[in-house]
């Protein structure tokens, strides 16, 4: 399960990171807490992958210094792109995690993937794309 | 009667182990634990069909909700390895036509999929999972 782990692990990290240029570009009051809390998600869900690679006594990857964002982020519009393709992005690292747990780590996966799906539905909504939802989140389109 | 119950019990003794199993009566074939899942992602497609027809100022919100009910039935039809029609059973709740209708109803599908998740195969763990999460973004697409 390494391998799963060390994916998601790698996405959660570049989310922070994303979180922090797109938090900037906000200035409706709901938007930034929503920024906010999401980043602060992300960041519980960091530091659980880190603990299993522990347990499995793997060591990850130093963290990258800087983070390449998919394209520039100028102003609230997209900024919104960009925590939508965040949050498709972390939704598709999880998903392997699942194939790779049982139990209750298979059940964290699935709320990790859970909750970026909704996440993602949020920022579709506020930036005005339709439709709000897809079939498979997770799944690499 | 007689004599077919004597047939079965000579084939199996000729046969020896009754592997074939040619003296056992047909039994169906056990439901596929996944199979209420595909019934329900029909069940709740349809009621978002008939809403959208009776109402169509939902229909906008309410037919890409259905379209992605079809595609988890006909995804999980292709797994379990049966027509999606087959078993469709209307029995699955799908609310009373409703906005808080619908979000009750998807609150339970999404809860029988996060069960059905846990329970299920390595293989299959990754499907079941994805139809999980889209059942909670739909809770969040009728707020």
């Amino acid at each position: 399960m390494s391998d799963q782990v060390a994916s998601a692990l790698a996405a959660e990290e570049a989310a922070i990171y994303a979180y922090g240029v797109i938090g900037v570009k906000l200035s409706a009051k709901a938007e930034v807490a929503e920024a906010r809390g999401a980043e602060q998600e992300h960041r519980e869900r960091r530091d659980w992958l880190i603990g299993k690679l522990a347990e499995s006594s793997a060591t990850p990857g130093p963290a990258p210094a800087g983070y390449e964002l998919p394209f520039a982020v100028a102003d609230r519009a997209t900024a919104l792109e960009l925590a939508i393709h965040i949050e498709d992005g972390v939704a598709q690292s999880w998903r392997p995690v699942l194939g790779a747990t049982r139990d209750a780590d298979r059940s964290t996966a699935l709320a990790a993937l859970t909750d970026s799906a909704v996440r993602a539905v949020r920022w579709r909504r506020l930036a005005a794309v339709t439709p709000l939802t897809m079939a498979f989140p997770g799944r690499a389109s | 009667m007689l004599s077919g119950g004597a047939a079965g019990l000579a084939t199996a003794g000729l046969a020896g182990c009754g592997l074939f199993g040619d003296g056992d009566p047909e039994l169906p074939p056990a439901p596929d634990p996944l199979q209420p899942l595909a019934d329900e992602a029909l069940a709740l497609a349809a009621a978002y069909d008939r809403a959208a027809a009776a109402d169509p100022a939902l229909a906008t919100r309410f037919t890409p909700l259905a379209a992605d009910h079809r595609e988890h039935a006909a995804e999980l039809a292709a797994v379990i390895g049966r027509t999606a029609a087959a078993s469709a059973s209307a029995a699955a709740p799908t609310g009373d036509g409703t906005l808080a209708g619908f979000r009750a109803a998807e609150k339970t599908a999404m809860t029988n999929a996060v069960s059905a998740c846990k329970a299920t195969t390595t293989e299959r763990a990754g499907l079941v999972g994805s139809i999980a999460a889209c059942r909670a973004t739909h809770i969040e697409a009728l707020r």
